[in-house]
């Protein structure tokens, strides 16, 4: 390095070195002027500068000198390693890549210069490459652990563990027989556990077995031995040792699921469907019975056999489960019991072990079955549950989908303690389920009034608020709990993401296409960082030896884009582009035009309206502007100044020259993330029918009837795509002729199909689905766009729905089979796609009767029928007020007269 | 006391973070509405003033009650404001709840009487009724009046309608006696009467 400059410049360049690696940025500008004042050419030294300069925040003199530099002497691997370094600082990875490759043309040998590369090369999945470096890694410094370890991982991570596992072995060879030292037990002990993990994922269960038992007392974590040692009991058939040990864990941790399932299995009594022959559920409870009487305080040992049991025994154990959870108030007891209601009979005994306890509790203050003597201390739980036992009733009732029902019982609750918060956050909940937004977001508002300390009842009101599309208000009220100063922002910094996407999500509805992007964007953004913060960990974990820990890592972050937010993000990101490519914003031209159209008074009107709406637009920017330049001030001390959004609305982000190229960038991660969800092929079908690519549509059909051929979407698009396809013209080119020969030859793979028209496959799926309304909704929509003239015909056959009473058994009130969303959309099929207002609102009718809280509906209860009520709330506290000097102590003699009543009673 | 058995009690001041659950209790307990003032003068004066009321925790042992004050009173009885308001809010706890219920208030406040001497006046005093009987009302009132004897007030008072028997015992077990009766004092109930009840501290109680 520097060797081309004489002793004394050669000095200065070392220096420049050593100042960039101890962050003395200034003083290595120093050294690099100086010896650039007497050779002004001096490629290193130029780019040396420019890294110096890019640690500085001078990003674009920056790459100017690194690539100065490089021009100057591009035999040098300094210049090129400092290109790498510099591309790597900006994340572009690739480029740094080819680069550090340049550098290693130059000094094949060097170490830096290979390990930096390494990391590189991890980071971007390039698995060849990533074991090459690191062989060469190791084959020039075979003396160091970590490259040896590195080479390994490598090969593991390339998907040949066997070659990993020799390696290791011969770097075992080459220890000492007394190793490792006390200061290393830790991390030669995780490398073992690490190699016998890889023993067993590659099938080698005897050697991992023997490995395990060789090296066991090397092994520090020996709760992860004993797990391991078990799970390799299990493969290899030793049910009884399995068993043994499983017994063992569970007496360090009774509560851990994944022993209970592990014991299960090693007595025989394990099906993945959680279905058992009547034999088999006796032996479970028996052991479950057992087990459970050695740790009476574990609740997993009680709450599994809730799972198999049924009738009668699942009856006894629900109510031996629930009774002291219930006089202990645990408020998630409903949330812990949720999944079982999924068992229609499970479900109706628990309702009727409810409305038991509820009796007894509400007639004798104590539980049935007790006797009648009734201690104080039973008396007080009586009275201290009764709202939590109403509360368990209420969830029950919601969950069942009896709203109003719900909705009479916690307004008991309320009227009995009004002041338990998560009433009003229940209450809010039941509301939204039967479909009144508005009154649940108050609620939700109601609730975060009580207690404004609490960040979750904060959040909850906050989601309330922009499901019903409140969105600035949702936004004032998320502030709250943030940073001071930071306001919006910090939201964004914390990757707060259901936040991002529940606007998102409303934007959309309201039809801001731009600030829903913006929204849905930042969320694949959260992505992108997540992927990027793995970075630090390809040196950290191979020094720290913590491998198994690490692979994992590894391989989450290669499945990371199949997590259902980015999911979320993603298909709104996409449904945005597909909306914005159906109807484009308006030009100014077109809007003249249609300013042109309109009579001259109206004309003016608009011309006024937009004034105004300008002039306001302006104030508020002016108004935010004088705060943003206050804060500045205020903070002005601190040296790192937030850079303003330049695209607040997401304007920008709808000047898109192609929304359906842009919305493929995000189909094609979902479509290698989550091809088994519906959502992705439905969303390739609507992109690509749009682009007019028939293949890749037909594509996203194919995968639609192999996920769920029943759904009525698939159905709608295996028909639209057929229908679309008879309809084009005959094919002229040879790309044509060969998609219609591709079709042509694939058509007999639909059974559907088989030797009917699309007419006949159409009502064969509404008989076969003829009870069940978003089917029959599909299959009208269908028989309309096969034959527009028939539409009077699919709109009877919507009309003629039924909704279905089900009632499982005699005592129970039987339950309504639509759902609401099902019926809204079935309202928006008859106004927009089917155009017919009269059998819209005859719909809108009937379903206010069955869903009266839907504010969508304009239902009786809903706050949508009755916003007058408000009125008469604000007036009442005004006139509480004006009386309130001499009226303030009438209540506080109620009050104590009867508070006076129970004390005659207890003394 | 055989009822706390199990239970205990503990007493939080107002604060802004709370106040709504004031007005959910005096929206519950009372025929009145009390306007937005009240509650911003309720927090406004506490902040002034300092007022901290202290925050005590009945620890039941085996039959036994132990109170425990954590924070004493400290505040300028001086203070130019010559108003200042105690409220506190009973929260009622079974054990091993996550979240404490709250079910009774108190709020009182200060006056400076001519000669100089202050005086505390009780406003609302009350329990939700399903938690009545458990000596909750007596907690709160007690705290006030302790409150008084540390700070050498000797005076306290209130007013009761006059037909409300109940509590007028209540107040008596505690050493209030009627002083006073004030003609039309309310105007939308009947009778329109109240009696002002006082109670002197640091003299001999005539009942007990």
């Amino acid at each position: 390095m520097g060797a081309s400059l004489p002793p004394k410049e050669a000095n200065l360049f070392k220096l420049i070195v050593k100042s960039y690696e101890t962050k003395q940025y200034k003083k290595g500008l120093k050294a690099a002027d100086a010896i650039l004042k007497k050779f002004p050419d001096h490629g290193e030294t130029l780019s040396m500068k420019g890294l110096t300069l890019n640690c500085m925040d001078r990003k674009s003199e920056a790459y100017e000198l690194v690539r100065l530099g490089l021009k100057n002497d591009l035999k040098s691997h300094v210049c090129w390693h400092v290109y790498g370094l510099l591309y790597r600082s900006d994340r572009e990875y690739r480029e740094a890549i080819k680069c550090y490759r340049n550098a290693l043309k130059i000094d094949p040998d060097n170490i830096e210069i290979l390990r930096d590369l390494s990391l590189l090369q991890a980071q971007m999945r390039d698995l060849t490459g990533f074991v090459e470096t690191r062989q060469q890694l190791l084959t020039l410094k075979p003396n160091h652990r970590m490259n040896w370890i590195g080479f390994a991982v490598a090969h593991h991570l390339n998907s040949n563990g066997a070659k990993a596992i020799e390696i290791l072995e011969a770097y075992e060879g080459t220890l000492e027989d007394d190793y490792p030292p006390e200061n290393e037990r830790c991390e030669h002990g995780e490398m073992l556990l690490y190699k016998i993990s890889l023993l067993e994922e590659c099938g080698f269960i005897e050697r991992a077995y023997e490995e395990l038992r060789k090296k066991e007392f090397k092994i520090v974590d020996k709760l992860t031995l004993k797990e391991q040692l078990v799970s390799l009991f299990v493969k290899l058939n030793h049910l009884e040792e399995g068993e043994k040990l499983y017994r063992a864990l569970l007496s360090m941790n009774p509560d851990n699921y994944r022993y209970y399932e592990g014991l299960q299995k090693c007595v025989g009594l394990f099906s993945e469907d959680g279905l058992y022959s009547p034999d088999e559920i006796d032996q479970l409870d028996a052991l479950y019975k057992s087990i459970g009487q050695e740790y009476h305080w574990s609740s997993a040992v009680k709450r599994i056999p809730l799972d198999f049991l049924q009738g009668e025994k699942f009856r006894e154990a629900a109510d031996n489960y629930i009774r002291p959870l219930l006089t202990k108030g645990v408020p998630s007891l409903f949330s812990d019991l949720s999944p079982l209601y999924d068992h229609p009979c499970k479900a109706d005994i628990l309702e009727q072990l409810i409305l038991e306890l509820e009796h007894s509790v509400r007639t004798t203050g104590g539980y049935p079955g007790r006797g009648k003597k009734k201690s104080p201390r039973q008396h007080l739980c009586g009275l201290c549950f009764y709202w939590l036992r109403d509360f368990m009733l209420v969830q029950h009732y919601d969950r069942r989908g009896l709203y109003d029902t719900a909705l009479t019982k916690i307004d008991e609750a309320m009227e009995h303690t009004p002041t338990v918060i998560d009433l009003y956050s229940v209450k809010g909940r039941i509301l939204k389920h039967a479909g009144d937004l508005e009154a649940a977001a108050a609620l939700a508002d109601e609730a975060r009034c009580m207690d404004l300390a609490d960040r979750y009842i904060n959040s909850e009101c906050v989601k309330r608020m922009l499901q019903a599309d409140q969105v600035a208000l949702a936004e004032k009220t998320a502030v709250l709990f943030t940073k001071d100063g930071d306001q919006h922002n910090n939201l964004h910094d914390m990757q707060c993401m259901w936040y991002e996407l529940a606007s998102g999500e409303s934007y959309f509805r309201q039809g801001d296409l731009g600030r829903a992007l913006k929204k849905f964007l930042a969320v694949e953004k959260h992505y992108a960082d997540i992927t990027e913060d793995q970075f630090d960990f390809h040196s950290y974990c191979l020094r720290k030896m913590t491998l198994r820990a690490y692979v994992e890592m590894l391989k989450f972050q290669d499945r990371l884009h199949s997590h259902v937010y980015f999911r979320k993000a993603a298909s709104g990101a996409i449904r945005c582009y597909i909306k914005l490519y159906d109807s484009p914003s308006k030009s100014a031209a077109e809007e003249e035009d249609e300013m042109s159209r309109l009579p001259p008074s109206q004309k003016k009107k608009m011309r006024q309206k937009q004034r105004k709406a300008e002039a306001r637009a302006k104030k508020e920017a002016e108004g935010k502007n004088e705060e943003t330049s206050a804060s500045g001030v205020s903070k002005s001390g601190k040296r790192h100044v937030k850079p303003v959004d330049p695209d607040p609305h997401g304007e920008k982000l709808l000047q898109v020259e192609d929304p359906l190229l842009e919305a493929t960038k995000y189909l094609k991660l979902l479509q290698k993330n989550s091809p088994d969800s519906l959502e992705t092929h439905l969303l390739s079908f609507e992109v690509n029918m749009r682009k007019q690519k028939i293949l890749l549509a037909f594509q996203a059909v194919k995968q639609l009837l192999r996920l769920d051929a029943e759904n009525p979407d698939s159905h709608r698009c295996l028909i639209r795509f057929f229908h679309k396809v008879s309809s084009m013209a005959a094919p002229v080119t040879d790309t044509d002729k060969l998609i219609s020969s591709v079709l042509e030859a694939e058509r007999p793979s639909f059974s559907q199909l088989h030797g009917k028209s699309l007419i006949e496959t159409n009502i064969s799926f509404l008989e076969k689905h003829k009870d069940s309304l978003i089917h029959r909704a599909a299959a009208a929509e269908m028989l309309f766009v096969l034959k527009p003239d028939k539409k009077a015909e699919a709109i009877k056959l919507i009309e003629d729905s039924n909704n279905i009473l089900v009632s499982t058994s005699e005592a129970i009130v039987p339950v309504r089979k639509w759902r609401l969303k099902d019926c809204i959309a079935v309202h928006k099929l008859l106004g927009t796609v089917l155009v017919d207002c009269d059998a819209a609102s005859r719909w809108k009718l009937r379903c206010a009767e069955y869903f009266p809280c839907s504010t969508y509906f304009e239902g009786r209860s809903s706050s949508a029928f009755s916003k007058s009520s408000e009125h008469h709330i604000s007036r009442n506290s005004e006139n509480g007020g004006a009386n309130y000097t001499a009226d303030e102590n009438a209540g506080s003699l109620a009050s104590n007269g009867k508070l006076e009543a129970f004390q005659n009673l207890a003394i | 006391m055989g009822a706390s058995r199990g239970i205990s009690i503990s007493l939080d001041g107002v604060r802004d973070k709370n106040v709504m659950q004031l007005k959910k209790l005096n929206t519950a307990l009372f025929p009145v509405r009390y306007n937005d003032k009240y509650y911003a003068d309720a927090l406004a004066s506490g902040e002034f003033t300092k007022l901290i009321l202290g925050f005590w925790f009945y620890e039941l042992g085996n039959g036994g009650l132990r109170i425990e004050p954590c924070l004493s009173l400290d505040y300028d009885i001086n203070c130019s404001l010559g108003v200042l308001w105690i409220l506190g809010l009973c929260f009622y706890v079974l054990r091993s709840y996550y979240s404490d219920i709250c079910v009774g208030s108190i709020a009182c406040r200060l006056e400076k009487k001519e000669c100089g001497a202050v005086r505390v006046y009780i406003m609302t005093l009350g329990v939700l009724a399903p938690y009545r009987g458990l000596g909750i009302g007596t907690k709160l009132l007690n705290h006030v009046l302790d409150l008084c004897s540390k700070q050498n007030i000797a005076e306290i008072y209130l007013h009761v309608q006059t037909n409300n028997e109940d509590a007028i015992n209540f107040y008596k077990k505690f050493g209030f006696e009627i002083t006073d009766t004030i003609q039309n004092y309310y105007t939308n109930i009947t009778p329109p009467d109240c009696y002002v009840l006082t109670k002197y501290i640091g003299q001999p109680q005539s009942k007990k």
